[in-house]
């Protein structure tokens, strides 16, 4: 794993839950213990109303295709050998939208509005992506 | 006060490494000021928009060498402005400081991106990550066509637009390139065809669908209004002026498509102007991807929401349309000059408000809405100019 050559997440003080949780298999939403807000990309203060007061709850980590492409070139060297890579927004049944990468399936088979579901990959010993695959109809 | 452009001039888009940096930026200026018909030293104050992944030219201008290279007596101050591909629009925003304040009657703003002796690899990079968040969306290979793909798609889904109408947004982009002596494209039109089997790069969009990277260069000369009136000289009065903010990542936004942020912004500028979307002559829209050529017009509300890709399937904003939109060719029919593009877009706008665009000259050009933006389309900035002032 250690040979992993692709750009690891530059990770933040307040953003270390978030990545201790991947390597669980959580997969973990910033709160706010003030105003509730549900946070993401997290923050060091809530952007809603600038509290410190946070803290996390775990998401179901499933959720829906909200819009997808599939890149065939045009990236970084590192990237290469994964050609094609399914580029994806999620919406997660939480109410939270991320970027990922579609995983364990054909490019072709992906729509808009198909129900996906968090797979972690330990991609180094430190760090675990969480990526997204289809959920079998 | 308002403030009038009354001098312009650019170096053609190319891809010339041995064009130097230095070499463009000094035709530029002195060709700006001899155009506006002044003296070198009538330049007050020189804003610089920000050259992107040029860091010695950057801190160039920062720093002063522009006005003394030139020997500019009369430059009182210089700054360089960066906001991405709204740099240019910002240092429009400073002349007029400058000219409002009184300290200054004219204002010469640069530009100058040379990309073409940077490797690919490096420019890759720098596209990949200078927009991107690199905790969120850079381990995930996201790349600018990447997000500009993921954009296209939905876009796609939600208005019902096919392959074939949005191709044709590049097909009448590029016809207003090949129309002009200073797009990389000059004389190479494409069809339908050559853009639909052009090589597919980050779905839905095709290699013609992206940007080209290139190099350029071009200067603007401000004056106040008054003064451009007292001179005489064809100029374009900027009659309103209004911006929104859609935010800097793309997947955290809720105006995905800028639709809300162009119809804002358009709405505030056309309210200063005292006119209407429907006496704008030219629309000129900056978003270096197609799918924003439609959701301007749908935003200005030119349109409906979802009718806009089938405007542009008709040919109505190409050359000869009812319509025309972005003569300047956009990133995908000029080439992409960095914080150039708005630049050129700014340009081309004076010589279709002056009347001077040679072939692509809109009949009658009497009022443009220009929007510009940056970053990863992070916001809109929409400027109405006009051949009288207000």
């Amino acid at each position: 794993m250690s040979d992993y050559k692709k750009p690891l997440p530059q990770i933040q003080p307040f953003t270390k839950a978030f990545w201790e949780g991947t390597k669980e298999r959580k997969l973990l939403i910033q709160t706010c213990g003030d105003c509730g807000a549900q946070i993401f990309f997290p923050r060091r203060q809530c952007p809603k109303c600038w509290s410190s007061n946070l803290g996390w709850k775990q998401a179901s980590g499933r959720g829906k295709v909200f819009a997808f492409s599939v890149t065939y070139e045009g990236v970084e060297a590192a990237f290469r050998e994964d050609l094609p890579i399914v580029l994806a927004w999620v919406d997660l049944e939480e109410g939270i939208r991320m970027q990922t990468n579609l995983v364990d399936c054909e490019p072709e088979d992906v729509a808009i509005g198909q129900d996906v579901e968090v797979v972690y990959t330990d991609v180094t010993d430190e760090i675990t992506l969480p990526y997204f695959r289809p959920v079998g109809d | 006060m308002s403030i009038a452009i009354i001098g312009v001039a650019e170096v053609p888009t190319s891809r010339d490494p041995d064009r130097n940096r230095w070499d463009i930026l000094q035709d530029v200026c002195m060709g700006a000021v001899r155009d506006a018909g002044i003296d070198k030293n009538d330049i007050n104050a020189v804003i610089s928009v920000n050259p992107m992944a040029q860091p010695q030219l950057s801190l160039d201008m920062a720093l002063g060498r522009v006005p003394e290279v030139l020997g500019m007596e009369g430059c009182k101050d210089i700054c360089v402005v960066n906001a991405g591909g709204t740099s240019t629009t910002n240092a429009l925003r400073l002349a007029k400081y400058f000219i409002e304040s009184g300290s200054a009657r004219f204002v010469l703003v640069p530009h100058t991106t040379i990309q073409s002796d940077i490797p690919t690899e490096d420019l890759i990079n720098f596209f990949a990550t200078a927009p991107l968040d690199m905790q969120w969306e850079y381990p995930y290979g996201v790349t600018f066509n990447g997000a500009m793909g993921l954009l296209t798609n939905r876009y796609m889904y939600e208005t019902g637009a096919t392959a074939e109408q949005m191709a044709s947004v590049t097909v009448s982009l590029r016809a207003w390139g090949a129309l002009d002596p200073m797009s990389i494209f000059h004389g190479k039109p494409v069809t339908l065809d050559d853009v639909l089997n052009s090589r597919m790069i980050s779905t839905p969009l095709h290699a013609k669908e992206c940007n080209f990277l290139a190099d350029g260069g071009g200067a603007l000369v401000v004056t106040s209004a008054e003064v451009a009136q007292e001179m005489g000289k064809p100029a374009a009065y900027e009659l309103g002026h209004a911006m929104r903010l859609l935010g800097a990542t793309p997947v955290l936004r809720s105006d995905i498509f800028s639709r809300e942020s162009y119809r804002e912004s358009s709405k505030d500028a056309l309210a200063q102007a005292g006119l209407q979307i429907q006496d704008m002559d030219l629309r000129q829209i900056y978003g270096a991807y197609p799918f924003t050529q439609c959701s301007a017009l749908e935003g200005y509300g030119v349109c409906e929401i979802g009718e806009a890709a089938g405007i542009w399937a008709e040919g109505r904003c190409g050359p000869g349309g009812d319509l025309p939109c972005t003569t300047m060719g956009d990133a995908t029919g000029r080439g992409h000059t960095g914080s150039g593009v708005s630049m050129a877009f700014y340009i081309d706008t004076v010589r279709q408000v002056r009347g001077d665009a040679g072939a692509r000259q809109v009949p009658g050009c009497e009022h443009a809405i220009v929007t510009t933006a940056g970053g990863s389309i992070m916001n809109a900035c929409t400027t109405v100019f006009g051949r009288q002032p207000r």
